[in-house]
């Protein structure tokens, strides 16, 4: 019995040492996150699609004018938002041709990119969605700082209250069908 | 005697599988270390603009194109403007370093005719594990690890903990520094105002006198 305890102890230190130190958690569906008002140079086009007036300094993403919003977190500087850009475009088109989709506006923010790096991106890609220069980071922190490429559906929240997580994917998608009927579910769950 | 030991081993094992088990997908902003804030700058510039750039031989890692080789400044002199990249270190947050997004302007460095050299004091099997990680760079990777920092250090980006400032330098086809700063390490340098130190000086450079041609 005794021998029977020690195995049990051991087995519990054992246990309590491999738990992993604890990470930052990521969002999941649900939270609340913080909806800061960041400072951002936005071109003409972006804000006419962002439902914003024209020479806009700065930006909310709850003042965007959309039943939910499709935020991908990117930069021009993370080689797998690189790789995946062409199917992040092809994403968009089919949402924008979607009726399921209506109401949902797709917003590419750039953490910590300049307004000429987010040109230089978009040229090169010839990304179709609104862009977002989050050049100090503030969008990037109020999202928690999360990796890119990462994917979230929002919903603002009536009174300032906060931007409410409907779905969140950190890195690429693989499967683009998958991904468009996830989002579109995200959306419908609201 | 027996039965207990078997009794105990089979206690093990049923604990083991208790343990818990590491999530199947770490997320990726926790697969890199956080250095935290850093002192923006820690060290001082020893080349200006108007000075003959400190040649150097390095050992470098050029994927796809022979793989290790020893890279001189001086092999692009009278034939491209060289842009030096110093970088802290290999393995920093590699979606939010500067290498990868160089690797996607090489149009603009051919536009401006400017060979890009990115410079760690990493060792170059780490440099090359962190450019196949970046899926692969067009410009070579070149370490300066041995004598630790011996490049960085005549050139005044080298750190007092031994890595590298967050450096630009821009030197012409005559082997001249045209421009030097070391960035804020824990930003990055606007890949705009790159593309302006170049345009400067391409248009520099279009503004001399050809050099009188052979008879």
């Amino acid at each position: 019995m005794n021998r029977l305890a020690t195995a049990f102890v051991t087995v519990l230190l054992l246990a309590a040492a491999c738990v992993p130190p604890a990470l930052a958690a990521n969002p999941k569906p649900g939270d609340i996150l913080p909806d800061p008002e960041a400072k951002v140079e936005l071109q003409a086009a972006d804000a006419a699609a962002l439902g914003l007036p024209t020479g806009a300094k700065s930006l909310r993403l709850s003042q965007i004018k959309a039943r939910a919003l499709l935020v991908e977190v990117y930069s021009l500087y993370c080689p797998r938002c690189q790789a995946t850009a062409p199917k992040v475009n092809r994403l968009y088109e089919r949402l924008a041709a979607s009726p399921q989709a209506k109401g949902l506006v797709f917003v590419a923010v750039a953490a910590g990119d300049t307004p000429y790096e987010v040109e230089f991106f978009r040229k090169k890609f010839q990304a179709p969605m609104p862009m977002v220069p989050d050049s100090d980071y503030v969008l990037h922190k109020a999202l928690q700082a999360v990796g890119t490429p990462s994917y979230f559906v929002l919903k603002a929240l009536p009174k300032g209250k906060g931007l409410k997580v409907l779905f969140f994917q950190e890195g690429a998608f693989e499967d683009e069908n998958a991904f468009f009927d996830q989002v579109l579910r995200a959306m419908a769950q609201d | 005697m027996r039965t207990p030991r078997a009794f105990s081993i089979i206690v093990l094992l049923l604990g083991l599988a208790l343990l818990p088990v590491p999530a199947g997908a770490v997320d990726l902003k926790d697969m890199v270390l956080d250095p935290g804030g850093l002192k923006p700058v820690d060290s001082t510039l020893k080349v200006r603009p108007g000075d003959k750039a400190p040649e150097f031989t390095l050992p470098g890692v050029l994927l796809g194109q022979g793989g290790k080789r020893l890279v001189h400044l001086s092999d692009y002199r009278g034939r491209k403007n060289v842009m030096l990249t110093f970088v802290p270190a290999a393995f920093t947050p590699v979606c939010s370093d500067q290498w990868p997004g160089y690797n996607l302007a090489k149009n603009l460095f051919d536009e401006y005719d400017t060979q890009v050299l990115g410079i760690s004091t990493d060792n170059l099997p780490s440099l090359y594990a962190w450019a196949m990680e970046m899926r692969g760079l067009w410009f070579p990777v070149l370490s300066d690890f041995w004598p630790h920092g011996a490049v960085a250090q005549t050139y005044g980006v080298l750190r007092s903990e031994g890595t590298a400032e967050r450096a630009i330098v821009i030197i012409d086809k005559r082997g001249v520094v045209r421009f030097a700063r070391s960035f804020n390490i824990n930003t990055r340098p606007d890949l705009g105002l790159i593309m302006g130190e170049l345009h400067k000086l391409e248009e520099e450079q279009n503004a001399l006198p050809a050099a009188p041609g052979r008879p």
